[in-house]
């Protein structure tokens, strides 16, 4: 479907192949001669009319110039920012006011919330910034619209997010991680906990915290906590003894030697794709298990030319950027380019 | 931007498409300052390559606006008016989203055109997109099938038109008409899952981009 490559799709075939039929096929008309501004000029300078067409252009120059600054001094529009809600099921609410019927349509404002109960679902779309839905027993409040921020904060259930947005214009807010979204398609649940799962559908999700990174591409999923924050990214179709393991690994409070013997059942357990949870964990052990994580990663996906052991047994970033695009999951440069832009604008903390 | 509280850890975290920038190649942005500015001075001929760029994309986004039968004269329309505009454009490496705001400005002023004065409203409600006519044979497959992406959200009518009807690929759609691939990229995706759903089509399978429940 993105660029005509890989395995075709048989459906979409059947479908270019019927609406061909209203595809242009004009050919390239004759234009019209364009006369440019030089031939204006010359003219007007011949009729002798250049000086006071001139005079008159400054007039106008400067009383556009008033204008725009008198405008600019009068109070700011009263139109209200916000993201435009209908109800897909039941009777969603925001605040008091309840959103009844599928054509029920109303808007969120900064400071308003919306909230379903156990069966009703929304839908929110703003033109410019993408679409949300939202599934029963969700609550979520609209923090900021601003022409260079617009902000959601997740208290809890599950929201399926489409963001087409300029990258690092939509954020969402939950009780364990903030996203700023760059332009995919991801779900994220927040439990009553605070406790979170972020899925990716499209596209790629990172986080970064403390200088752990976390890189979740579609199909894949990371869990968040409080207080934790993100832990390491897996592909849900792993077995259920490497996601448990995994989870005790990044989230309980264990002795050294259960953190050992989890990371024992990870590595034993990993296939070919789990390279991207492996990546991950070369930065998040001690210096005294990377080597272990090293050995069962290459075995599952070859480290590059020009990677060596021991670069990475001291977490070399380039080094470590260069294996992640050989994984397949694209060009890590792009997180690198955002990244850098986006700390000049946030000093993220933790608290 | 992030959210400061006892109970929180701030982290920088992105969503990212393949590219992170809006995705027109350096040499294909370059010809195109090349061709605007020699428009400008008068080469027709030059303005006949900017035409044969981007002219499905500006058919494409009329298709998704208005009546079939009318779409090659707005065409013709929206190129004769971007000429007699051309020394108003000031980034002529945004020529393709310039192009493609007129466009869309055309098709509204279109319905308006065709709506009674007392009943108009700013811009060509879906409705009015609706109910003008697709095509004059509407028992055909293909008619059938244009209805139905001219009946999703604006947002992805345009996007499948042009990839389906017009055969552009992501990565032209995104150089054409200025938007990232990123948002190209979401747009197809989900435009596509709700034409399958009317069309009750079988979702695809086994892709990486699969939505999950």
């Amino acid at each position: 479907m993105w660029d005509g490559s890989g395995e075709p799709d048989p459906e979409i075939q059947r479908l270019e192949v019927l609406l061909k039929k209203f595809r242009h096929d004009r050919p390239t008309p004759m234009f019209p001669e364009i006369v440019g501004p030089r031939r204006w000029t010359f003219f007007l300078w011949r009729m002798g009319l250049f000086p006071v067409l001139a005079a008159t252009a400054t007039a106008v120059v400067a009383i556009a110039a008033l204008t725009i600054l008198v405008h600019r001094w009068k109070p700011a529009s009263t139109t209200v920012a916000g993201w435009d809600v209908s109800s897909v099921e039941g009777t969603p609410r925001i605040g008091p006011m309840a959103i009844r019927g599928k054509d029920g349509m109303t808007r969120l404002g900064v400071g308003q919330s919306l909230e379903t109960d156990n069966q009703s679902r929304a839908s929110l779309q703003a033109d410019e910034i993408g679409q949300i839905e939202v599934e029963p027993s969700t609550r979520l409040r609209l923090l900021t619209m601003s022409a260079g921020l617009k902000q959601i904060a997740l208290d809890r259930g599950t929201i399926h997010t489409y963001i087409w947005a300029t990258p690092g214009q939509f954020v969402v807010d939950t009780p364990s991680a903030v996203t700023v979204d760059l332009g995919c398609a991801y779900t994220l649940q927040v439990d009553d906990s605070g406790a979170g799962l972020v899925r990716t559908s499209l596209g790629w999700v990172g986080f970064k915290l403390n200088g752990h990174e976390s890189f979740i591409p579609a199909g894949a999923a990371c869990a968040t906590r409080p207080q934790v924050g993100p832990g390491t990214p897996y592909f849900e179709d792993a077995s259920l003894k490497f996601r448990a393991a995994l989870a005790r690994f990044d989230f309980e409070d264990s002795t050294p030697q259960q953190r050992a013997g989890d990371l024992g059942i990870v590595l034993d357990e990993a296939r070919k794709r789990d390279a991207l949870t492996l990546w991950h964990l070369v930065a998040r052990v001690d210096e005294s298990q990377r080597g272990l994580i090293y050995d069962h990663l290459t075995k599952l996906a070859p480290a590059p030319t020009g990677i060596t052991r021991e670069g990475i047994l001291r977490l070399d970033q380039p080094m470590l950027d260069r294996w992640w695009n050989d994984l397949g999951f694209d060009d890590i440069s792009v997180w690198r380019h955002w990244e850098r832009s986006w700390s000049g604008a946030a000093t993220p903390v933790r608290e | 931007m992030a959210s400061r509280s006892v109970d929180r850890v701030d982290l920088l975290a992105a969503g990212l498409g393949r590219r992170p920038v809006r995705e027109q190649s350096a040499p294909e942005v370059s010809e195109d300052a090349m061709f605007v500015s020699a428009a400008r001075s008068g080469d027709r001929a030059a303005f006949g390559r900017l035409y044969d760029r981007y002219a499905r994309m500006v058919h494409g986004v009329l298709l998704a606006k208005v009546p079939v039968s009318e779409v090659d004269d707005l065409v013709q329309d929206v190129f004769l008016l971007a000429l007699r505009r051309l020394s108003t454009l000031r980034e002529v490496g945004s020529f393709g989203a310039w192009l493609a705001a007129i466009t869309r400005n055309l098709a509204n002023d279109y319905h308006r055109r065709s709506v009674p004065e007392d009943q108009r409203a700013d811009d060509a409600s879906e409705d009015d997109i609706e109910h003008a006519s697709i095509s004059a044979d509407h028992s055909s497959p293909a008619a059938a099938i244009l209805d139905a992406i001219r009946a999703l959200p604006d947002t992805y009518r345009e996007t499948l038109i042009l990839r389906l009807v017009e055969g552009m690929t992501g990565p032209e759609i995104a150089a054409r008409t200025g938007l990232t691939h990123g948002s190209v990229r979401v747009t197809l995706h989900r435009g596509m899952q709700q034409l399958r759903a009317k069309l009750s089509l079988n979702p695809s399978s086994n892709r990486p981009e699969q939505e999950r429940p």
